[in-house]
């Protein structure tokens, strides 16, 4: 398996960022939900946390794109409908938007809070805005949204690459899976 | 021969110049402007530096540069007025797990001995008191003297290091230095003024 992209299939490291991305997405969920019903110590532990994965995704989102950039992308199936086409377009963009958009609304929501963040408690993070509550206020309800509308197009991106694996059982899928053979 | 009578009078007048230059050097008493004072603290939380202040505070300081073995110094810190710069977190730090203020709504740092440092600045050797335990604490400061509007003003600045957990700061969960590290730094500009 190579490392690079072709035109058939997703290189290594696309694959790698890809899923790696996926998981650590699940685990902030995670991580979020159980914040929610902490206090004290422990809520400060788990949104320390949320935050240090948060910053692990931004900079592998920066990985990914000049990733993509640098190298060739296998095209979309040719049997797509217009429509499909530019939805599955537009659902790509939203995701790499929105791999972008949720950790720099966290990062800009504990600046305006007044709480400076940390990567791992190893070194500390600059404050991408000084300390303003309404701002806060509204980038609490911005993260909030953007990771609903997350939920919605990562659901919608996986129900695609179901129907290409199930329904139409073309390698759509196959091509960002290890361990798989593309023709 | 010195006549006795002229020797009473010598001797009353080298009282009445010891009297006058005893009551020049007088310890003035100084109190805290606080409007113009900023006593705050600074610790590392989740990694990251977190800053706040205790905006309440009583000063008394006896001094007189000229008599430095009179001087003394106290501070008293009132706790409940905390500000971290965060509701949330101010009523953490309030909690009975950290400062427990509803218990021990003051911290206390008395000063008995004023002496001079090497550098040129001051230091405070006494006791603070926080969380009802007490501990000795030397606190390094420098002074600078003006007079304002007719008033003797004192400007103290300086900063110590305070282990949170050799006061009993944090219980239970917060006895771990995980997330909230042990040293709390002080830092602290004070304009002193003198009771007139």
């Amino acid at each position: 398996m190579q490392l690079r992209n072709t035109t058939a299939r997703w290189g290594s490291v696309a694959q790698f960022l890809h899923w790696l991305i996926v998981a650590l997405i699940l685990a902030q969920v995670a991580l979020a939900l159980s914040a929610e019903k902490l206090h004290g110590m422990a809520k400060l532990a788990m949104l320390a946390r949320h935050k240090s994965v948060g910053i692990t995704i931004l900079m592998l989102a920066v990985v990914r794109v000049l990733w993509r950039l640098a190298g060739p992308t296998p095209p979309l199936p040719t049997t797509l409908k217009p429509y499909e086409r530019l939805l599955a377009h537009f659902t790509h963009i939203a995701l790499y938007v929105l791999i972008f958009a949720m950790p720099l609304s966290g990062w800009i929501m504990t600046s305006a809070r007044g709480f400076p963040a940390s990567w791992f408690n190893l070194f500390q993070l600059p404050d991408l805005v000084a300390k303003n509550r309404p701002l806060y206020e509204a980038m609490q309800e911005t993260h909030e949204a953007l990771a609903w509308t997350l939920g919605a197009v990562a659901t919608l991106h996986l129900l695609a690459a179901l129907k290409h694996h199930l329904v139409l059982k073309d390698d759509t899928l196959r091509r960002m899976l290890p361990f798989t053979k593309v023709p | 021969m010195i006549r006795p009578l002229r020797l009473a009078r010598h001797f009353v007048l080298l009282l009445m110049l010891i009297g006058a230059s005893t009551v020049s050097a007088a310890p003035a008493v100084y109190s805290i402007d606080a409007a113009k004072s900023a006593l705050e603290f600074e610790f590392v939380q989740a990694g990251a530096k977190n800053k706040g202040r205790f905006p309440k505070l009583a000063v008394n300081f006896n001094f007189d540069a000229a008599n430095l073995a009179a001087a003394h110094l106290d501070v008293v810190i009132d706790l409940p007025a905390l500000d971290s710069g965060d509701k949330e977190r101010d009523d953490t730090l309030r909690d009975a797990d950290l400062f427990d203020v509803a218990k021990f709504p003051q911290a206390h740092f008395a000063a008995t001995q004023i002496v001079k440092t090497a550098a040129g600045g001051y230091e405070a050797v006494g006791s603070f008191t926080l969380r009802g335990v007490v501990r000795p604490l030397r606190v390094p400061f420098t002074l600078r003297s003006a007079t304002e509007q007719g008033a003797s003003v004192l400007y103290m600045s300086g900063k110590t290091l305070i282990k949170r957990l050799d006061f009993g700061v944090g219980q239970g969960d917060w006895k771990s230095t995980e997330w909230v590290g042990p040293d709390v730094n002080i830092t602290f500009t004070l304009r002193l003024v003198a009771a007139s």
